[in-house]
């Protein structure tokens, strides 16, 4: 499946792995650079990942294909090879407990399924602007503690860059919520302009981003009131990265996101003054883009 | 007022509508009739933009597209995304604030319920409650009886001539003729791309009769059912 996947996204399955791997390696490295509290982050990564090999449709499709004891082999499997990266990681900084711990939690958590509840929906702040933020909250419910718990705990250790690293978690889980390109449906129904549809979906997300991030940026200017500024500039490099995604998304549209732009949005990372030629030029390539569905 | 002048649309070397001219006009329902693959789901595409082709459409509101209220055979739903959430979204994307939904909700669907858990039929009613809340000025209805319950049958039936009555045009597509015959004040026949002909009402029964004699022929005999 991921070896598709790479090759619809037009990256041969080999220099996808190498790529995907190199990531790992470079995120989790700075990870633990950056804060003493990164092997929960790699915990509760690798926990949300075994959440999605849960899920009821999957596993109770496995359960129609295969006999009692396959399944039960082949979940164990699927949770072992998924802990297995994260509890490297884990040994190399040699947090052995935590290893174990994972490793242990995979395989008991190999015997259940998690059971959506269908018919209750689970509310959101977002309602009066579906559709990206209700639904990525939804998908991302399980990691949105974590830029809280972090903030707290690093209000309670007085350690400012954990907190700010926190904050941009949140932007960067926000990231996520514009990963995939809509249903053209949803772009065609819009009885506005491409730079009104883009301008709309920047406020959208400038909006919604900053309710996330507002509980961790009020507390950490309470708390460290001389930081003001850095704080909100940082809030600002955060809201940056997502009008980029935005905009990357739109560049793309109606295809997924592309080698290309992951490269060009990969290098603000280490060059963030690049954003400002970066934001220009997708503004520019979506809403030639959007022209094909809002004329 | 829609107007499709010698609208032609080619997939490759694929030549999927020829030469289409229709006239729809305001407070009229029409039927686009024809076998799968005959171009009607291509039609509907191409009038509300969402194909390139060669030709025209015209009509009085313009651009057509943001007054088209557009009903596909199959809507597509978001995993996580509640039914008046997607109503929600359908209406702010033609800058409606919708207010009232509960009481506007004829279908009784369970709108607090993520969409991708309702049944083919439930929606199907929730994208045409969707597009009925737009307040739109033309309708593209793609197979709306399709999956549907009889009791909402009569319904949608309703619906379409209250349209009728608000001077609005619906263009209407179905493969159960009687519910076309029950709505529609014209019927234009599709055969492999080419618009095969206009009937009237009046004409409604020996359409009927034409197309079943054209479909069934001596295929029924060919089974040798015993």
């Amino acid at each position: 499946m991921a070896a598709r996947r790479l090759d619809e996204l037009g990256i041969p399955p080999v220099v996808g792995y190498v790529l995907g791997a190199g990531s790992f390696i470079l995120v989790s490295e700075y990870l633990f650079y950056r804060t003493e509290f990164a092997k929960y982050v790699v915990i509760l990564a690798a926990l949300s990942l075994l959440a999605k090999t849960s899920e009821t449709n999957r596993t109770e499709f496995l359960k129609t294909v295969f006999d009692r004891n396959k399944f039960r082999n082949i979940r164990i499997a699927e949770n072992g090879l998924i802990c297995l990266p994260f509890c490297v990681l884990l040994l190399y900084h040699r947090a052995l407990p935590e290893a174990i711990l994972l490793l242990t939690g995979g395989v008991f958590l190999s015997g259940f399924t998690l059971k959506s509840n269908r018919s209750h929906a689970l509310p959101t702040p977002f309602y009066h602007r579906p559709f990206e933020f209700p639904v990525g909250f939804r998908n991302t419910v399980y990691l949105l503690p974590l830029p809280y718990v972090l903030t707290a705990i690093g209000l309670s250790v007085d350690n400012l860059n954990l907190g700010m690293f926190a904050m941009l978690l949140v932007f960067l889980i926000a990231l996520t919520y514009y990963a995939k390109p809509e249903n053209q449906y949803f772009v065609w129904t819009y009885s506005t302009t491409p730079a009104g549809f883009i301008f709309e979906k920047l406020k959208t997300a400038t909006l919604y981003a900053a309710l996330l991030a507002a509980p961790i940026v009020v507390s950490l200017i309470l708390f460290y009131p001389q930081q003001t500024g850095i704080i909100l500039l940082l809030g600002l490099a955060g809201l940056a990265f997502l009008w980029t995604m935005v905009l990357a998304k739109y560049a793309a549209y109606p295809n997924e996101l592309n080698l290309p732009e992951g490269i060009l949005m990969a290098f603000c990372i280490y060059f963030p003054p690049f954003l400002l030629v970066l934001i220009p030029f997708f503004y520019s390539k979506s809403i030639k883009k959007l022209h094909a569905f809002l004329k | 007022m829609i107007r499709v002048k010698e609208l032609n649309k080619q997939f490759g070397d694929n030549h999927v509508l020829k030469n289409i001219n229709l006239d729809f006009a305001n407070g009229h329902v029409y039927g686009i009739v024809g076998e799968n693959g005959a171009g009607k789901t291509t039609l509907f595409r191409c009038i509300a933009g969402l194909e390139d082709y060669q030709g025209t459409v015209s009509a009085e509101c313009s651009p057509l597209k943001n007054h088209l209220g557009l009903l596909l055979p199959e809507p597509f739903f978001f995993a996580r995304i509640t039914g008046k959430e997607y109503i929600r979204l359908l209406c702010h994307g033609r800058g409606i604030n919708v207010r009232d939904v509960e009481r506007r909700n004829i279908f009784d669907l369970p709108l607090d319920q993520y969409a991708s858990t309702y049944s083919t039929g439930m929606k199907k009613k929730l994208a045409l409650t969707a597009i009925l809340l737009q307040e739109n000025k033309y309708y593209i209805l793609d197979e709306p009886f399709n999956g549907v319950d009889i009791q909402s049958n009569i319904i949608l039936t309703e619906i379409i001539n209250k349209l009728r009555a608000l001077n609005k045009i619906v263009i209407v597509s179905s493969h159960i003729f009687s519910t076309l015959s029950d709505t529609c004040d014209e019927i234009h026949l599709l055969r492999k791309g080419e618009q095969i002909k206009t009937v009237q009402q009046q004409d409604f029964k020996s359409l009927e009769a034409e197309m079943k004699a054209n479909t069934i022929g001596n295929k029924i005999e060919q089974l040798d059912l015993k």
